[in-house]
């Protein structure tokens, strides 16, 4: 029994720390009229690639480094804790899928090139209406053709899309759910940039008209729970680093700028904000790293502690970085200041995963299916 | 880092469960002199146990059935006692240690007073000095077990000419010496018993019975209000006793209420926060298992813990409707389990506008987290440094503007 982070995860924290606050700079986007384009994604991830970022939890028998949850959870929430605009979570979801779908052969075939810095991933889930969880949508079809598998259809909201090489599909096939590897440089594929209002990402549309595609080996029920609940971390870890940034941010505002001959963070109606801002910092990481130990040493557990994590981390960012806004008052209100990144990347992660109350809804039914979890303790 | 706890096998919890079985209903006599209703303290009294085996002999003492000894006697043993290591006398800890651990003298603490609860440090309750004895008249409030105490842990002023923290000393006082007045509060329950009025004419303590030195009754009563036993299996909605969101989720499933929608997702947003809370409840115990500081950190917890419970109870009594205003009715159905005092959902409810108040009001832990762990600029207190006698005169007592 011990619930402190090690040295050696607090070590890897530090440093992913220090490298992204050197390497991540937000002002080309801090200019009015910025679009994600400004952002320097290529060479950020770059250096990303030496550090090994792209292969964080393959395993080292197809060439990752083997690292558990937790330490992504130490380096996601760094890179969500500096909005670093870098295709991080499309090679990330691309890679949990490959990890939960393929076959040994497929694993080393298309992990591989990701560990060796050579390829980036996206995983395509969602619909129009941004349903895509879990059920296999009929908005994607596959067929078997004399060349082989293909893909028609389209998928919305699929992120890092336009910088992938290869992007992960989801799609129903003889009864059941399959997932599928595209070349996004094939014939057949059209990507499209999204104006997708969190300019720190890369928000895409994917059309695929008779694209030729590989079948992943597994299929089935457990292949999405397991993705999906990887999912939830990633976006939890980044929103509990973001909500750690934004309290940051706001107590220094608030030490420096003065009224009434104070500084604000003397006043009661500010310092109390901030304070409840700092208990649900604290809430969401210890609820991040819950999940991330419960996918690493409990997988029982995970689904509802991933859940947990991503719905409470979620809100809990939407609402500091609202409250943000306001301590800041008006200057906090303009495109100049980082304030409404992190306001956009707050409500583009309560979304982009099914609403929190969906979420919600979700466990509600794992607990009645398995009471015991309601044990009193 | 793992978030499982000791296992069904550990070799402590097999011995202990083994020395239950032979003594089955042991007193807290018995219990004491095994080192089992003060663990964490050094020996003798304790057995000097880390957070694990705190929370081991916690687990198996109610698997038994037994009143934790901290809910028998907290204000000694949660509290105040271990305070008697550091600044009693020997003769001191002889004469109250033992039977405070065997439960056999039960403690209260004296020190809110009808005008210092949050601000206890502008306590007017004056202790003179009168030969080999003090004079003490005053007026404490909010004294929970004070009807059936024998000890009181009682904050005085001994010199009113330094500042209001500086002249302040702790006694222990027997709640039979003539000129002490003890008067039950009825709270808005309607219940008697939790908290006691305890008034104070001409009473003489005996100077032995003063804990450290003069003027030291500040920091004594700060270290009493911050030493809390670890405890984890505490997510109660009051203070840790009572229904937990968990039994709330349970007992809703249990009703069929959790078919409105409404109810249901605020009922899970509570899951959520409860896990959580349990959470952070781990990692205090981590931190004491790895010797770092946790204090703070006690304050971040309640701080959601508190308004957090009163939801939880809150959202069990409206999913009742009307019938949730006839008196004693069955809130929701709630399994077997240990929870402590306050373990019925009405009673928990009616009482729950007191959680934000008691053990430093929600305003106050505002401040302790914004001030000390954020660092924001500290509360003005015009009457900090001001002799007392001039500081209950003067113009800061009167609510000038600083």
């Amino acid at each position: 029994m011990d619930f402190a982070l090690t040295a050696e995860h607090e070590m890897l924290r530090e440093a992913a720390r220090d490298f992204l606050e050197s390497e991540v700079d937000l002002a080309p986007l801090l200019v009015p009229g910025a679009t994600v384009e400004q952002a320097a994604r290529s060479a950020l991830w770059a250096k990303m690639s030496d550090l090994g970022w792209p292969s964080l939890i393959v395993p080292e028998t197809f060439g990752g480094l083997g690292m558990s949850h937790v330490d992504l959870a130490m380096i996601v929430g760094e890179a969500g804790r500096t909005l670093a605009p870098a295709p991080l979570f499309g090679t990330l979801a691309g890679t949990f899928a490959i990890l939960a779908a393929g076959s040994d052969a497929q694993k080393d075939e298309f992990l591989a090139p990701v560990a060796a810095g050579a390829c980036r991933l996206a995983l395509a889930l969602a619909d129009v209406a941004g349903r895509g969880i879990g059920t296999p949508l009929e908005d994607v079809r596959a067929e078997q053709t004399a060349q082989g598998m293909c893909l028609t259809g389209i998928r919305r909201f699929a992120v890092d899309a336009a910088s992938a090489d290869r992007i992960v599909i989801c799609a129903p096939w003889e009864g059941e759910s399959r997932w599928f590897v595209v070349d996004a440089a094939a014939a057949g594929v059209t990507i499209e940039r999204v104006e997708w209002r969190d300019i720190t990402r890369e928000v895409c549309t994917v059309v695929l008209d008779s694209a030729p595609a590989v079948m992943l080996d597994r299929g089935g029920e457990a292949v999405w729970p397991a993705i999906r609940d990887r999912l939830y971390l990633v976006l939890a870890a980044e929103s509990a680093g973001g909500l750690h940034a934004v309290l940051d941010d706001t107590v220094a505002y608030a030490k420096e700028r003065v009224a009434f001959g104070r500084p604000i963070g003397a006043f009661q109606a500010i310092k109390h904000q901030l304070a409840e801002m700092k208990g649900q910092a604290e809430c969401a990481s210890a609820a991040i790293l819950y999940a991330a130990w419960a996918l690493d040493e409990n997988p029982a557990r995970a689904p509802v502690a991933a859940a947990m994590a991503q719905s409470y981390a979620s809100e809990a960012y939407c609402e500091a970085a609202h409250r943000s806004i306001q301590i800041f008052g008006a200057i906090g209100f303009t495109w100049e200041m980082r304030n409404h990144l992190f306001f956009k990347r707050a409500r583009a992660n309560a979304a982009l995963l099914g609403a929190p109350a969906q979420l919600r809804s979700d466990m509600l039914a794992a607990l009645v299916a398995h009471r015991a979890m309601l044990a009193p303790a | 880092m793992d978030f499982n706890l000791p296992a069904e096998d550990d070799t402590r919890r097999l011995e202990l469960r083994a020395w239950l079985d032979a003594n089955p209903n042991p007193s807290y006599r018995l219990l004491f002199e095994r080192g089992l209703t003060a663990p964490h303290w050094p020996r003798p009294w304790g057995l000097a146990a880390d957070p694990e085996l705190q929370l081991i002999i916690d687990d198996e003492l109610a698997r038994a059935g037994i009143r934790s000894p901290n809910h028998i006697n907290p204000a000694a043993i949660n509290n105040c006692a271990q305070s008697l290591l550091k600044f009693g006398t020997e003769a001191q800890q002889r004469r109250f240690l033992p039977p405070a651990l065997a439960c056999e003298e039960i403690w209260c603490m004296l020190f809110s007073e009808p005008s210092a609860g949050s601000d206890v440090g502008a306590l007017k309750t004056s202790a003179r000095r009168d030969g080999d004895a003090y004079v003490v008249n005053g007026h404490k409030i909010w004294t929970s077990l004070a009807d059936r105490a024998q000890i009181g842990v009682l904050v005085a002023r001994t010199d009113p000419s330094l500042p209001k923290h500086k002249g302040l000393s702790v006694f222990l006082v027997d709640l039979d010496a003539p000129g002490i007045r003890i008067e039950p509060i009825v709270d808005m329950t309607g219940e008697k018993g939790e908290y006691c009025e305890v008034l104070f004419e001409d009473v003489r303590i005996a100077a032995d019975r003063r804990l450290g030195e003069e003027g030291e009754g500040w920091k004594i009563a700060m270290l009493q209000l911050q030493t809390e036993r670890v405890a984890l299996s505490k997510p109660g909605a009051i203070w840790g006793s009572g229904p937990s969101a968990r039994d709330l989720v349970d007992g809703l499933i249990e009703s069929g209420r959790i078919a409105d929608p409404v109810i249901a997702d605020e009922a899970m947003r509570l899951f959520v926060e409860g896990e959580i809370l349990r959470l952070l409840a781990f990692r205090s115990l981590s931190d004491r298992m790895h010797a770092r500081p946790s204090g703070p950190e006690g304050a971040i917890r309640k701080m959601v813990a508190a308004p957090h419970g009163q939801r939880v109870l809150e959202l069990a009594k409206r999913s009742q409707g009307p019938a949730g205003l006839v008196k004693d009715r069955d809130v929701l159905p709630m399994r077997k389990g240990q929870r402590g005092p306050y373990s019925n959902w009405d009673t928990a409810f009616w009482f729950s506008p007191g959680v934000t108040l008691g053990v430093g009001t929600q305003e106050i832990l505002k401040n302790v987290v914004a001030e000390r762990l954020l660092g924001l600029p500290r509360e003005k207190d015009p009457s900090a440094k001001l002799p007392w006698r001039e500081a209950m005169n003067g113009p800061a007592s009167r609510g000038t503007p600083d």
